[in-house]
């Protein structure tokens, strides 16, 4: 498989960890990840909240490189795979708001076209990949690992735009446990992490987050494991805020789901992933030391 | 015998209750509904039933006394316009979405908050952390941009090559939809 590879803006420049684990896993699957040359940011939520039209312009403009490259769209994050895909759906189905952003896509000579479709990582592995592919790939599974899955929202909602949302999640857990691991229930393991608020209201968000941290650590997880790198971020650096706001520590390492399923096919981490973790993951490590 | 009530003196009475009488209610304004529900991503609110679905399903809700999804659907239909539009309640909606899923009239009322949040931007009512990303994205073609730190460690770390973006182009687009214009005001 060969995909427009596209990084987004969050990962490079603060979670280089979660891109390494993906780069070593798609060579070891024999995973093409091309390089959209000249690509801007996906125009995430917060863009979407200022203006429709600059947002819909701005991601058919990553649209439109990937179709010239005639490949389809692989995303590590939420929120570039919710404003893509629903980009690419609404200009795909509505002629006259196509008209529109092709209009204004015409002075940077580009034409949205909707030749492409957008993939998030877990969905590529499952749909394109296949689960069994994944599973043949394992050689160092974690048995036992009791992990709260974070798929976040816009892995799965709003649901009118992909397929089934229990489908979507389901498959995420079903990667997890080709791992070794298992996929606990918790309480709102399909609710928000708080992240899209970071920035704009932290206290409210740090609110949201520690509901789920609740919601983890009742359950008995060893870790945390997240596909997007907001939840990421929310979830990891969001413990030591809410340890000096409400004075609550939950130790809960957190995990990318690449970070898992690199280990779990035999890859260690190097030091600096390692220590690019603020909640330490040595307890994670040790777990698979000793087996 | 029956009493006809005054709709407009009906909606005055509401708007008084639900602002605890604190909005100057002579600014009630009726086509305030049909202003959001004729903006991009608007049209659920003509949808709105006003069940409280959404409100039960929020989970910002639960932590932030205020706000109130139904509520905000509310104040819209009733044409309370400064009141949403000056107000902070669209700028503590996470865009989760499960509002979006849930709604039993298919009536989108997280996707409403876009147009809400729109027209907010409109009136000048845009937080400081939005301002930052937008501008950041006119200036750099990213929301976050990498520090020169992240940039010499992706080369010891094995990492391809540094990520382009082509500046000029995105700043081509957002001057023709007239971005800069609503992220550059006051400044």
């Amino acid at each position: 498989m060969k995909y427009a590879f596209f990084l987004g803006c969050l990962i490079p420049a603060r979670e280089p960890n979660y891109e390494h684990s993906v780069r070593k896993i798609a060579s070891e699957l024999g995973i093409e990840l091309v390089e959209m040359e000249g690509a801007n940011c996906c125009a995430p939520f917060s863009i979407q909240s200022v203006d429709y039209a600059s947002w819909l312009a701005l991601a058919a403009r990553n649209l439109c490189i990937a179709e010239e490259m005639g490949l389809d769209i692989l995303t590590l994050c939420n929120d570039c795979y919710e404003s893509l895909l629903m980009t690419n759906t609404i200009l795909k189905e509505d002629k006259e708001t196509r008209d529109k952003v092709n209009e204004v896509l015409a002075d940077v000579g580009l034409e949205f076209k909707g030749k492409t479709n957008v993939k998030i990582f877990s969905d590529a592995l499952y749909e394109d990949i296949g689960l069994e592919k994944v599973k043949n790939a394992i050689k160092e599974p974690f048995n036992g690992l009791r992990v709260a899955v974070q798929p976040g929202c816009h892995l799965t909602k709003p649901k009118r735009i992909h397929f089934e949302e229990i489908v979507a999640a389901a498959a995420l857990d079903e990667l997890v446990e080709a791992t070794g691991a298992e996929s606990i229930a918790y309480e709102r393991k399909e609710a928000c992490c708080g992240g899209p608020l970071r920035g704009i209201n932290d206290e409210v968000a740090l609110h949201v987050a520690k509901q789920k941290l609740d919601g983890v650590k009742t359950a008995g997880a060893d870790c945390i494991v997240t596909v997007c790198p907001f939840c990421y971020n929310e979830l990891d650096m969001g413990q030591l805020e809410i340890k000096r706001h409400f004075k609550q520590e939950y130790d809960l390492p957190v995990l990318h789901f690449a970070e898992l399923l690199r280990m779990a096919m035999g890859m260690k981490l190097e030091d600096w992933e390692v220590k690019a973790h603020r909640i330490p993951i040595t307890k994670i490590l040790n777990i698979k030391e000793t087996k | 015998m029956i009493t006809i009530l005054n709709t407009e003196k009906v909606n005055l009475l509401v708007a008084h209750e639900i602002t605890n009488g604190d909005s100057d209610l002579s600014a009630l304004d009726a086509y305030f509904m049909h202003e959001v529900a004729n903006m991009p991503r608007g049209r659920g609110v003509l949808a709105c039933i006003q069940c409280g679905r959404c409100t039960s399903s929020c989970l910002v809700a639960r932590v932030v006394e205020e706000h109130n999804p139904r509520k905000l659907m509310e104040t819209i239909i009733l044409g309370l316009r400064s009141d949403v539009l000056r107000g902070q309640l669209p700028w503590h909606c996470l865009s989760c979405f499960t509002c979006l899923d849930r709604c039993p009239q298919g009536g989108d009322v997280g996707e409403a908050m876009f147009a809400i949040r729109n027209l907010a931007v409109r009136e000048g009512n845009i937080p400081n952390g939005i301002v930052v990303q937008a501008q950041s994205l006119f200036e750099t073609g990213r929301v976050v941009t990498p520090s020169r730190m992240a940039l010499v460690n992706r080369k010891k770390y094995g990492l391809g090559k540094e990520p382009t973006v082509d500046v000029e182009a995105v700043k081509k687009i957002l001057r023709k939809t007239s971005f800069d214009k609503l992220i550059y005001r006051g400044s």
